[in-house]
């Protein structure tokens, strides 16, 4: 692992590009992202990654090396199988995706 | 003591043990897998004063499936990754822990196991407890002192494999199986030696003939004719990760010294990249526990479309069927059959439908293949598939097995009310990532209930009775010679029903949603006590949506088929006793 603190200096190359997120969404279902993270990233045995929440951190530093490294419990290191081209499309997919109202309470009628 | 207790008393004995009528030494207390008790105190006329009279938390959140074990007047209980061994000291005030067992377990097993990091539980033999890790390793633990006597790898994490399976032990062997249809293992059974742990012998459930155990000789399925059944059913190599994993329920007849094992899907789910029957995914195999030798094999559903495991339990029982006494296997399919077959052979006596099919319009019996409605198929190149049932969940889950009564000679199961819609994807396999190829949302079946508890005529193939349930069910079932049925739901109520009518008779809420199966013993006070697990999760860690506490950087939106579920239940997992 990277010390901490060095992830937030790296920057998306693509960061907010609409044409970088369609191939970012492609590659995540071609890795099999989904598989664990859901269709959508909405949460499956892996944690959601579309809830504005974060893990690890959701600088484009911090989701690059999450997905660059692996992380402990089950994330695998993708590092050795994508460029780093196709993880920073990967990473604008994620940080384009219409996270809902962070709101904190949930109620019932 | 009588010749009808002795007889009882070897009737349960496990391998060397010493376990009593009154103990639960094996996952479904017997061999036959009947999840049944002799045990009578508690009744119809007394069972609506059952009372809770201990609980103790296990410290851990994952979903808390399979059971405990009691013997010798001691609780054993396994709990979901990191898999701890406790083990409950029943003679004393408040069951305190005698010892407890903390094993190293690699966490990266959680991004391994599909479907939450559950452990299906363990085994008692020999004065040994004998569990899987959920990262490839089994077990054995000294029963008396909670010493680890033996540790054996036996599965590859690396290749997708994972190991929440009950081991089944036969006299000196203990058989074991993997997870991983949703990572393209190639699925295959171990037997290893129970004094030392070492791998005696490792069978294959799909590919050449040599891998399989399947010898000209010995090996003779009742539909199936010629060699290399598992190999030519499939695509050129396809089959190196075509998945057939065993994670469900074994049984044992020690007269035709045969063990039974359900196999689960074949992977990927998107069926265009495995054209043929792909055997022996979705299949029952009988072997011989001592070398694994392959005696006969059964496929409940060919090219298996709809991930349609077959990995539930095979309930052995002696039924008169079609006016002839019968040795029988009795097994609730994830495709909604329930089928009733001959345990020598693999003939299929018995096959229909326990919950709404679609997908298939009956069982031929003569040739053993389900009539498929070609509309259903699926595949990548076929779009969405709409309304198919069962779900992939199935009729019933694998995960919550049936029990039978001798007494009523009826089988009673949970299950689930829904269907899907299917789109399948290509898939791509890159070792120990998910390999599946398939978006399949959920819907309710007829009626809306998302779930029911029923009882089953196996001999006659016809439902009894149903209790609905507003949630899917995915407790285990227990019976009692009391006539009382038990089970859970997923909104956290254990509950006690006549085994004649259904009728709900007591129930109680246990703190978390019961994915566990419940266990019947008595203590060393001759009292009857239930034991039950609440602690939602399995499937439902994944489908629950909100139902999650333990991560703030985890929010996620209600399942959409059951958007209320979290009102009634968190994760959590509980061991409840109750009694009169």
């Amino acid at each position: 692992m990277p010390p901490a603190g060095s992830a937030p200096a790296l920057e998306n190359p693509f960061h907010g590009d609409r044409q970088s997120a369609v191939e970012g969404e492609r590659t995540f279902g071609a890795m099999n992202c989904d598989g664990c993270h859901g269709g959508g990233a909405v949460g499956w045995v892996g944690p959601s990654l579309r809830d504005g929440r974060w893990r690890y951190g959701g600088s484009d530093g911090e989701i690059f090396q999450s997905i660059f490294y692996g992380q402990p419990h089950g994330m695998p290191a993708y590092g050795g199988l994508l460029p780093a081209g196709a993880i920073w499309k990967v990473v604008t997919y994620l940080q384009l995706l219409e996270p809902p109202a962070n709101v904190p309470t949930q109620s019932w009628k | 003591m009588s010749r009808l207790v002795v007889f009882t008393l070897l009737a349960v004995l496990p391998a060397g043990g010493v376990a009593q009528r009154g103990d639960w030494p094996m996952p479904a207390k017997d061999y036959a897998a009947t999840r049944y008790s002799s045990l009578s105190e508690i009744t119809g006329a007394n069972a609506g004063r059952l009372r809770p009279v201990w609980s103790f938390s296990t410290g851990v959140l994952g979903g808390h499936e399979g059971q405990p074990l009691v013997v010798d007047n001691t609780m054993y209980v396994v709990t979901p990754y990191p898999n701890v061994l406790y083990a409950f000291d029943l003679t004393r005030e408040g069951y305190p822990l005698k010892w407890k067992y903390r094993p190293p377990v690699d966490p990266n097993a959680l991004g391994i196991a599909c479907c939450d990091a559950i452990n299906r539980g363990a085994f008692y033999a020999d004065g040994k407890i004998v569990y899987n890790l959920l990262d490839g390793h089994t077990v054995a633990v000294a029963a008396a002192t909670g010493k680890e006597l033996w540790k054996t790898r036996i599965a590859e994490l690396s290749q997708g494999e994972t190991t929440p399976v009950a081991p089944l032990v036969v006299k000196h062997r203990v058989i074991v199986g993997a997870s991983g249809g949703e990572f393209g293992i190639h699925g295959w059974l171990k037997g290893l030696d129970l004094e030392t742990g070492r791998i005696e012998w490792t069978a294959y459930n799909i590919g050449p003939d040599s891998e399989v155990r399947a010898n000209g000789g010995t090996f003779k399925p009742f539909y199936d004719r010629g060699a290399e059944l598992a190999l030519t059913s499939w695509p050129a190599d396809v089959w190196k990760n075509g998945g057939a994993p065993v994670w469900g329920w074994m049984s044992y007849d020690s007269s035709l010294d045969l063990l039974y094992y359900g196999t689960g899907n074949p992977a990927p789910y998107n069926p265009e990249q495995r054209a043929g029957d792909n055997k022996w995914t979705a299949s029952v195999l009988a072997r011989r526990p001592e070398d694994g030798t392959l005696v006969w094999a059964y496929q409940f559903t060919p090219h298996d479309s709809w991930d349609y495991d077959a990995a539930a339990e095979m309930i052995l029982a002696d039924l008169v069927v079609n006016g002839r006494p019968r040795k029988v296997l009795v097994h609730f399919d994830k495709n909604g059959f329930a089928y009733t077959m001959d345990r020598a052979t693999g003939e299929v006596l018995v096959a229909q439908p326990f919950v709404d099919v679609n997908w298939a319009t009956r069982v031929d019996v003569a040739t053993g293949r389900p009539v498929v409605d070609s509309t259903k198929l699926t595949g990548a190149s076929r779009g969405n598939i709409k309304d198919v049932c069962p779900s992939l969940e199935g009729g019933k889950s694998p995960a919550s097995p049936a029990a039978y009564s001798p007494r009523t000679g009826l089988f009673y199961l949970a299950t689930n009310n829904m269907c899907m819609d299917y789109q399948a994807t290509q898939a791509t396999r890159i070792a120990a990532t998910p390999f599946i190829g398939a978006n399949t949302p959920y819907h309710a079946g007829r009626g809306g209930n998302l779930g029911a508890f029923i009882a089953w005529d196996a001999a006659a193939g016809k439902k009894v009775w149903q209790t609905p349930e507003r949630y899917p069910v995915w407790s285990g079932a227990l019976v009692t010679a009391g006539d009382i049925a038990f089970y859970g739901t997923l909104d956290g109520w254990f509950k006690a029903a006549d085994a004649r009518t259904g009728k709900v008779l007591w129930r109680f809420k246990v703190g978390s949603g019961v994915v566990g199966n419940p266990i019947t013993y008595t203590s060393s006070d001759g009292k009857q006590y239930v034991a039950v697990y609440a602690g939602i999760g399995g499937d439902w860690f994944l489908l629950s949506g909100d139902v999650r506490s333990d991560d703030p950087a985890d929010v996620r939106p209600p399942a959409d088929f059951m958007p209320d579920i979290a009102r009634h239940t968190s994760q959590g997992g509980i061991v409840w006793i109750f009694a009169l």
